[in-house]
């Protein structure tokens, strides 16, 4: 024990003093300052303008226009004099030598053509058009019925009460929430995995793992990494997630209500439980299969391919747990949340949007429990067998295999 | 304290590396482990610490079962190496930790090694800023730091310019002198005729000779006699081979070496060489150096 704590104790303390620990820590926490603080610096650059309801707000538009009363009721639509082309080909040739962004050929019967130089993402003036034309026509529709335009008003204006209570969990509100969180732990063990794979594989590389094996066990070795390499997570993460908070709490009244009412509504006490005991077990386990597959390259050069494995294996819980978001109760979800490997983003993210059966929380918890267990085991025995073993590469099964028969 | 290697055997593969090999090496003297490259010292010194499992034989100290990690060991393994982005004072004080120092002994040991090799100025540098010379001297201070009863080198003056081979090789002294077990393996024949007491050679696995250097030297040297003559004539060697047919001639340095399988003694010789009217520059019993031994037996 003593021997764990002095690996875990140096371990800690070389990578919390890093350099570039410290600088990246400090720029995400900035970072998150700022992120989180979008909404007050957004409302320090906010006029107060209102904008300009109609579609004067389609700028740099040309129009072909049918004529007549339709031509009419548009232009008065528009809210100001529309730029008008006598035909398509007229159009098309401003649209290419004046700098126009669209232009729009509208037939009689409201029929249109929206037509674009270049269209960007952002572009939508095609179906704001689509609206207003859909609008004018139905107002046409209802006139020719008999009715008023205060009819029409009244019918668009028809509401019902309505009231949702949820007896269970909000997959509205806490989808965003656990998401986040999901993105964190997937962020912590990519990061902070191959850190723990670098530095075994550095060691071995650097032959310093001869002296280590032969001045204490192989355990308190692989035990006091993963553990310092955990909690310097913790740190790290803990530190940018406190800045997040902060610049949630100083901003928080600037905030939309949907996003309060979205950051609020997830964190109940069995959802945190959840969260916790699977990222942190989940975690733990990725730690010790990185150490480890960074005990079996005598290089440094051949570790991208060493871990890739493990990489493939996480980075399919993720998917699974995007999938399982949609379909919190599928075959594919349950299975994947009780999975050790795909549990850790998994579960947590099926407790969030549903209330998951007792049974398979209990299940999923002690499948995790054993495979830290039996990973931890292995992660040493493999590490011991590393220690041995330079030069030629061997393949994964037979290394296991090697390493369970050794002492 | 007693180390035995007690029929240690081990193999790669198909490939059998040492076969049962044995010697003692005794607390206050010296032992010198001397092989060709591949011979099997590096094998048979991570089996003695335990990195490799032997396929058969014991490790044994004062006749009980040799532990490693239970015992206050100095290991400088053959590839060595260090923690290259960490600071050398920091390092020291982590290994010294590791092998049971308190935190106060491990500064204190880590200081007073760093300072023995004259890199005070070092203790807070990176080891990757140090030269090739002084990295190595860092990781031999390793190998003393909590100052270990057993002390295991595999071949610890590879890469040492002479000033700082002599700085170690009082350090290795000072040790002995002080009762305690120290075996090294090297290729360097001078450092160990200088250091040791006793040696042990290996060659392809199996131990040649092991124990005391002069007594293996005389053992060497026995009914041997070294003989160097000046400005002679090309004949005399062949008269000298006709007036003795039991004797065995074979060349040395600046001279020839004389075999008499006991059926001569050294005067009737020298009786002959006097009648020949010959110049002798050297002759006289045969010592040979441990490099002739180390030839004479591993040599191909």
């Amino acid at each position: 024990m003593r021997d764990f704590f002095t690996v875990f104790h140096y371990e800690l303390k070389t990578q919390l003093t890093k350099k570039t620990a410290i600088v990246t820590t400090v720029i995400l926490m900035v970072v998150m300052l700022l992120i989180t603080s979008l909404p007050r610096i957004i409302s320090l650059f906010d006029s107060g303008e209102v904008t300009q309801e109609g579609l004067a707000f389609i700028q740099d538009a040309g129009y072909v226009l049918p004529g007549g009363e339709t031509e009419a009721l548009l232009v008065s639509l528009l809210g100001e004099e529309p730029q008008r082309f006598d035909s398509r080909d007229a159009l098309v040739q401003a649209l290419q030598e004046n700098g126009l962004e669209v232009g729009f050929v509208i037939q009689a019967n409201l029929d249109y053509e929206a037509i674009y130089m270049d269209r960007s993402l952002e572009d939508s003036q095609d179906q704001q058009m689509a609206a207003l034309l859909s609008q004018i026509k139905r107002q046409q529709l209802i006139t020719r019925m008999g009715l008023t335009p205060g009819d029409f008003a009244a019918i668009e204006a028809a509401q019902v009460q309505g009231e949702t209570t949820v007896l269970g969990r909000n997959s509205i509100n806490n989808y965003a929430i656990s998401f986040i969180l999901m993105l964190t732990v997937y962020m912590m063990v990519l990061l902070y995995g191959n850190s723990v794979s670098t530095i075994i594989a550095r060691e071995k590389d650097s032959r310093t793992m001869e002296i280590l094996i032969t001045s204490t066990r192989p355990s308190s070795l692989i035990l006091g990494k993963v553990a310092a390499a955990g909690l310097s997570a913790v740190v790290q993460f803990g530190a940018v997630l406190l800045a997040a908070v902060a610049g949630y709490q100083l901003n928080r009244h600037l905030y939309p209500e949907i996003i309060t009412a979205m950051l609020s509504g997830t964190l109940t006490a069995s959802y945190v439980w959840s969260y916790l005991f699977f990222s942190f077990f989940g975690f733990i386990l990725y730690l010790f299969l990185y150490a480890a597959l960074g005990s079996t390259v005598s290089k440094m050069e051949d570790l991208g391919s060493a871990t890739a494995l493990v990489q493939f294996l996480f980075i399919l819980g993720y998917f699974l747990a995007t999938l399982a978001a949609n379909m919190p109760s599928g075959t594919l979800a349950v299975i994947s949340s009780i999975i050790p490997f795909t549990s850790i983003m998994v579960m947590p993210l099926r407790s969030a949007v549903i209330t998951v059966p007792w049974g398979e929380l209990i299940l999923a918890g002690a499948l995790m429990l054993l495979f830290v267990v039996f990973f931890a085991f292995l992660s040493i025995k493999i590490y011991r067998w590393g220690s041995l073993n330079y030069g030629n590469k061997t393949k994964l099964s037979r290394i296991v295999r090697e390493a369970l028969r050794s002492r | 304290m007693q180390l035995m290697i007690n029929n240690i055997s081990k193999g790669f593969g198909d490939k059998e590396v040492l076969h049962n090999v044995s010697f003692t090496v005794t607390s206050g003297r010296a032992m010198g482990f001397l092989g060709r490259n591949g011979a099997g010292k590096s094998t048979t010194i991570r089996c003695l610490m335990d990195v490799f499992r032997p396929d058969s034989g014991d490790f044994l100290l004062d006749g009980r079962p040799f532990k490693p990690r239970s015992l206050k060991i100095g290991y400088l393994p053959e590839e060595r190496g260090m923690y290259q982005k960490n600071e050398v004072l920091a390092q020291l004080m982590y290994f010294a930790r590791l092998r049971g120092a308190s935190k106060a002994d491990a500064l204190k040991s880590a200081n007073h090694w760093v300072d023995y090799f004259g890199l005070g100025d070092y203790k807070k540098k990176k080891l990757e800023v140090l030269s090739k010379g002084n990295q190595q001297k860092i990781q031999i201070a390793q190998s003393f730091l909590n100052e270990p009863d057993i002390l295991i080198l595999d071949e610890p003056f590879s890469g040492l310019d002479p000033v700082n081979a002599r700085v170690f090789q009082d350090a290795i002294s000072d040790f002995v002198k002080e009762g305690r077990l120290v075996i090294f393996s090297s290729h360097q024949m001078s450092y160990v005729e200088d250091v040791c007491d006793d040696v042990t050679l290996i060659h392809e696995g199996r131990i040649l000779l092991s124990g005391d250097l002069d007594k293996i030297r005389r053992e060497e040297g026995q009914n041997k006699l070294f003989l160097s003559v000046l400005s002679a004539d090309e004949t005399w060697e062949r008269d000298l081979k006709a007036a003795f047919p039991t004797l065995l001639i074979s060349p040395a340095d600046d001279g020839l070496i004389l075999d008499t399988q006991g059926t001569l003694t050294q005067g009737e010789i020298m009786a002959w060489l006097g009648r020949k009217g010959l110049v002798l520059r050297r002759f006289g019993l045969y010592e040979p150096s441990l490099n002739d031994i180390f030839i004479q037996k591993a040599g191909d």
